[in-house]
């Protein structure tokens, strides 16, 4: 099927949304909240889909910007039974048949064909254990989180194992590039066919997303039996309370997309932490400005972005937002520091392993 | 307009916004259309997109317009069912929500001044931090601003007691089609007797003046609770007694729809379809009114069981016995808690689209309005989607009236049929003494044909444009002149 055919499929959404322009998805989407043009947001998109599927407009470079200029964080889906995200993701993929995708986006690809990995690997050892998990490229370049992860499932008496990994390639789809996801798709899944009865706990939010609900896989995101586990009064008793106040950011991926809301607010409450909420929260949380892509093609709106939500977390008086995502760990930190002086104080990223690695005794 | 005018214009923006302007034809297509019926692939393209971020910004874009005397479309929620924003005549349009800052909120005298891009939810969302809220707040609230509420006169659900944007606003700066930025009102009081009102003039003026970029507006404390009802009656009118009696007693209610027979059944289907049971209707139901109470709580229960009593004991009414059904109503009209084209039936726009006529009618007029309401929508081949009575003026029964269609967009003339129904039920208003439009404005509409209505008071109108406007660069095509009703 090519691109306009894929398009078309998407036609009575397209239009639906051209009639109604009731604009819920717009005022909060993150990009379109930088950006100022309607264009950004998702019901500007839809009339930039139909002008597209009529012909009124041609696939462009500026066009391709912009839907690049797109985190496909779902927030405007939450707000609509139009199917907005794979509208976007089809207008990616024209632009990409065009030759229009961005050359980052071309060399991460590229690089994940060839070398199996989008992130420069610390960390390749195998390990035999009970549970086998799927640690996913992003942590394998973090030996210190990763071994706080390690850490934690240690204490709770959790014997992981794992093997050889090749990237989820979430990005490769996620940009456009639908040929080389089936050929990524089918070498990660020969690495994990052993797993396809047994299951998974991963650790990364996007890899969990992508191993489920794209190659079908019985993958369950470690932090889920973490939750389990510390309802057994054994478990339990390890914690000491941190007494801490702190906001929660509900990572898209594992949030809006996986339903994993209340978990780690639960295991927060465990650990003595008290949550403060953003306005923005679960099901309408806001992107953190890393998802989509974006980062590769427009540090600087990934910048604005995670800004953005890092005032969305200071406007609620504390001073630490707790995330379980290595993405979201890492732009909203380094947008803390920018937002320094605007707001005079730091507000402090901390991810959720890591409370509960300070909390537990060994 | 050339495209030599046109690249010239673009290149003078450009010097004064840099980014924030542009001419691609991806971002014009972006602005192409609003909610109004029209055909599904009708496009309207501007010019030229510009976003300023401050009233300075503006006089210098109507400078530039001035000079080149091309028009200016003030673009705000896109959410108008009248057309305000199509930029049939080309132009520059003004995407006023970069203008979106709070500038003051005075608590001892409860007002909030802002740049008028704010969207009414955002200011509320600023304001409940406060323990305030800003009861003017249209359906669209989610996407539409303070500057289109004050454009458009859009409607309330809360306008029984507290009216529309007219009733909060204090004062405004408008850039005029002069290119000159006016503050007009008074300060922070809600009335003045000197000079003319020329605040009044910018309620319902759709952009034509020029551009609202400022405005201040009354701010009230956040009730402390609020409850919700339903009532079967017998007849449009007889609602309309009844309310009317329920505020003579001396009781204050925030919101009163009468819903006609087809908007019950949109109530009911809904319920039925959520809950998968049927709600108890008695045989005799014609009309469901629902209304909301707000208050300190001892207050609200008395109001609420007087309210009540009345409705039941002297105009035969049925309290609706589903907590879920009135609730519905109240997610659909305020709380917004719901995801827009889940449901089937009826309210998806998913194959046709929602159109209204948007008449005011005296309130003794109810019944007789409904009856033709039928008989020109089925004349005109509409499909009937329901009649819904909003009252938005302060403690009194008004009725400012949606008679809802859902209109067939597939082709030009279909979409034409349409505006012919909305043209035969605006003679009906007036022969029956009332209005052609009480929320959505004359748009690329009603204009020119509007003077049934107002006589050679259309004329003074088009005098006091030429006051603001003498080049006729602000929203041209809207309100003097249509493309749809002649």
């Amino acid at each position: 099927m090519n691109w306009t055919e894929g398009l078309s499929t998407y036609r009575d959404d397209i239009y639906t949304c051209n009639r109604t322009r009731c604009g819920f998805c717009r005022e909060e989407c993150p990009v379109y909240r930088v950006k100022g043009y309607e264009t950004y947001s998702c019901r500007g998109k839809m009339l930039v889909a139909r002008g597209l599927m009529e012909g009124l407009l041609e696939p462009s470079k500026e066009m391709a910007e912009m839907l690049e200029r797109c985190l496909l964080c779902g927030y405007c889906q939450a707000r609509c039974a139009l199917r907005n995200m794979d509208i976007i993701t089809v207008m990616r993929q024209s632009m990409e048949t065009k030759g229009f995708a961005a050359r980052t986006h071309r060399e991460n690809v590229d690089k994940i064909m060839k070398e199996g990995r989008l992130f420069e690997a610390q960390v390749l050892t195998k390990k035999k254990g009970k549970t086998a998990v799927f640690i996913g490229c992003l942590y394998r370049s973090k030996p210190k989180e990763l071994s706080t992860i390690f850490s934690v499932l240690e204490k709770l008496d959790m014997d992981i194992g794992f093997g050889e990994e090749s990237c989820c390639s979430y990005v490769i789809e996620a940009t456009g590039f639908t040929k080389e996801f089936e050929e990524a798709k089918a070498r990660c899944q020969k690495n994990l066919e052993k797993e396809k009865s047994n299951g998974m706990l991963t650790f990364c939010p996007t890899c969990t997303i992508t191993l489920k609900e794209k190659y079908e896989l019985p993958v369950q995101h470690a932090i889920l039996a973490v939750h389990q586990r510390l309802k057994e009064p054994q478990i339990a008793k390890r914690i000491k309370p941190l007494k801490l106040r702190a906001t929660y950011h509900d990572p898209c991926h594992l949030g809006r997309m996986l339903g994993i809301f209340e978990e780690p607010r639960e295991i927060l409450k465990q650990l003595g932490v008290e949550i403060i909420e953003m306005e923005h929260n679960r099901y309408f949380s806001t992107c953190c400005g890393g998802g989509g892509g974006l980062r590769a093609v427009d540090d600087k709106l990934s910048i604005d972005i995670s800004k953005n939500r890092v005032l969305d977390a200071a406007r609620t008086g504390t001073e630490m937002i707790v995330t379980v995502c290595p993405t979201c760990e890492s732009t909203l930190l380094r947008a803390s520091g920018r937002v320094m002086n605007q707001i005079n104080k730091f507000i402090d990223v901390q991810s959720l392993w890591d409370l509960l690695d300070k909390s537990m005794n060994s | 307009m050339t495209e030599n005018v046109v690249q010239k214009v673009f290149d003078e923006l450009r010097r004064v916004l840099g980014d924030r302007t542009t001419q691609s034809l991806m971002h014009r297509m972006a602005y192409s259309r609003d909610w109004s019926p029209r055909q599904k692939n009708a496009t309207d393209f501007p010019d030229v997109v510009v976003i300023p971020k401050t009233t300075e910004e503006m006089v210098r874009i109507g400078e530039i317009a001035y000079r080149y005397e091309i028009p200016i479309i003030p673009f705000g929620g896109g959410t108008g069912m009248g057309g305000g924003i199509a930029a049939w005549k080309g132009g520059i349009m003004v995407e006023t929500k970069g203008m979106n800052q709070v500038l003051e909120i005075d608590e001892e005298n409860m007002t909030a001044t802002v740049q008028t891009g704010i969207t009414i939810w955002e200011l509320n969302e600023i304001l409940s931090g406060k323990g305030l809220w800003f009861p003017h707040q249209p359906e669209s609230k989610r996407s539409v601003t303070i500057g289109a509420s004050i454009g458009c006169d859009n409607d309330s659900t809360f306008g029984l007691r507290y009216g529309k944007i007219k009733d909060y606003l204090t004062n405004a700066v408008i850039v005029t089609g002069r290119a000159e930025a006016v503050r007009v009102g008074q300060r922070k009081v809600n009335f003045s007797s000197t000079g003319y009102k020329l605040l009044d003039l910018l309620v319902g003026s759709e952009g034509t003046l020029g551009v609202v970029t400022e405005a201040t507006v009354r701010v009230l404390p956040i009730p402390a609770t609020r409850q919700i009802r339903g009532y079967f009656l017998r007849s449009l009118n007889e609602a309309a007694k009844g309310l009317e009696r329920i505020l003579s007693a001396g009781i204050t209610v925030e919101s009163a729809h009468i819903n006609c027979r087809h908007r019950l059944h949109f109530y009911t289907h809904t319920y039925r379809q959520k809950f998968g049971r049927e709600p108890h209707v008695p045989e005799w139901a014609e009309v469901i009114l629902f209304l909301s109470f707000s208050g300190d709580e001892e207050i609200v229960d008395f109001t609420v069981e007087r309210a009540g009593q009345i409705l039941v004991q002297k105009y035969h009414s049925q309290p609706i016995e589903e907590k879920e059904l009135v609730e519905g109503w109240w997610d659909s009209k305020h709380r917004l808690e719901f995801i827009p084209f889940k449901q089937k039936w009826p309210d998806s726009q998913r194959q046709k689209k929602f159109g209204s006529a948007d008449l005011g009618l005296p309130i003794g007029r109810l019944d007789e309005g409904y009856r033709r309401y039928l008989e020109i929508a089925k004349k005109w081949d509409q499909e009937i989607l329901g009649m819904t009575v909003y009252n938005e003026s302060p403690n009194k029964v008004t009725a400012s009236i949606s008679f809802a269609v859902f209109v067939d967009d597939s082709n030009e003339e279909s979409v034409r049929k349409f505006y012919q129904y909305v043209k035969e039920m605006s003679e009906m208003a007036i022969q029956l003494e009332g209005t052609m439009s009480s929320y959505i404005g004359d748009g690329d509409r009603l204009g020119g044909f509007n003077q049934l209505e107002h006589g050679i008071g259309l004329e003074y109108m088009r005098r006091i444009k030429e006051v603001f406007d003498p080049k006729n660069i602000m929203n041209p095509g809207k309100k003097f002149e249509s493309r749809w009703i002649t």
